[in-house]
């Protein structure tokens, strides 16, 4: 996203401020997205739904305390519905669920000759569920939802450096035991 | 170790699903009633305050007056003792004398 692009939508919110129809547009824009992202974290619709509004919500009451830090605005709604989704798990107590896409796993991976088989698949999951939650939030910013270290760093309220350094890690783990055809910065 | 529960999804979910979900207007309502609720309860904040400090500054009113005349009693009194200390302290002098 241009530079031009993200002040355009900082300009939006700011009229928001006055006049809350203004940030409809920004709602229309973001939705399925933020909708995505919170249901891979959860995997169930109704309660996505929810958490979905309720982050939109949070958006829009707090839009006069937000402050422009260089980031597109999408990246403050990802950083609301992230903190909405742990507050979901805190108040269940029940163990974090990450409903992947069988596609972006696979575009992880670099294929065998025989092609992705049901066991390269079990192997991934296995693999995935040892990681921690922490590299497992960093992966799926970065890989499925091609979010930049500057963005994932600002989701999730951590430094650039370390949001690189988590990502780094993960694949590390995870190319031990596949062909991984990515590096940590997302080239191929 | 994680303590993820991990899912493998074969399909996206679609569009049309997430549209179902999708409702600007009744995030809108629902943004007007908390800004209300915020707004009352802020005047019934300030009203429980400023009903307290009437009542504080009642009793405090009362007490002062209750205790007022016992106060310059007291005063007299001191005065009194000191005076009579005094007088006990002269009468001494002159029986050592």
């Amino acid at each position: 996203m241009s530079e031009e692009e993200i002040r355009q939508e900082y300009s939006i919110l700011e009229r928001s401020k006055k006049d809350t129809s203004a940030f409809g547009e920004l709602y229309e824009k973001y939705y399925d997205r933020i909708f995505n992202f919170i249901y891979r974290q959860t995997d169930d619709e109704d309660i996505t739904a929810d958490l979905c509004s309720q982050t939109f919500l949070n958006a829009l009451k707090n839009a006069e305390k937000f402050e422009y830090r260089g980031v597109p605005v999408s990246a403050w709604f990802y950083r609301i519905a992230s903190n909405e989704v742990n507050k979901h798990y805190r108040k269940i107590k029940r163990d974090k669920v990450f409903s992947i896409e069988e596609l972006k796993v696979r575009e992880l991976v670099e294929q065998t000759d025989d092609g992705w088989d049901e066991e390269l698949t079990n192997k991934m999951m296995t693999h995935l569920r040892d990681l921690p939650t922490e590299m497992l939030e960093v992966l799926e910013l970065r890989f499925f939802e091609d979010k930049d270290f500057k963005e994932i760093a600002y989701i999730l309220d951590i430094t650039e450096s370390g949001a690189k350094m988590r990502t780094y890690r993960a694949l590390d783990r995870l190319r031990k035991q596949f062909n991984l055809k990515i590096k940590y910065d997302g080239k191929k | 170790m994680g303590k993820n529960e991990i899912r493998l999804r074969r399909q996206n979910m679609s569009a049309g699903r997430i549209a179902r979900h999708r409702n600007y207007g009744a995030l809108l309502e629902r943004h007007e009633r908390d800004r209300k609720i915020k707004l009352y309860m802020k005047v019934f904040t300030y009203f429980l305050l400023a009903a307290f400090l009437i009542i504080l500054f009642i009793i405090i009113s009362r007490w002062e007056k209750k205790y007022a005349p016992d106060q310059d009693q007291k005063k007299t009194t001191s005065v009194e003792n000191v005076l009579r200390y005094e007088a006990h302290a002269n009468n001494s002098t002159t029986y050592n004398r």
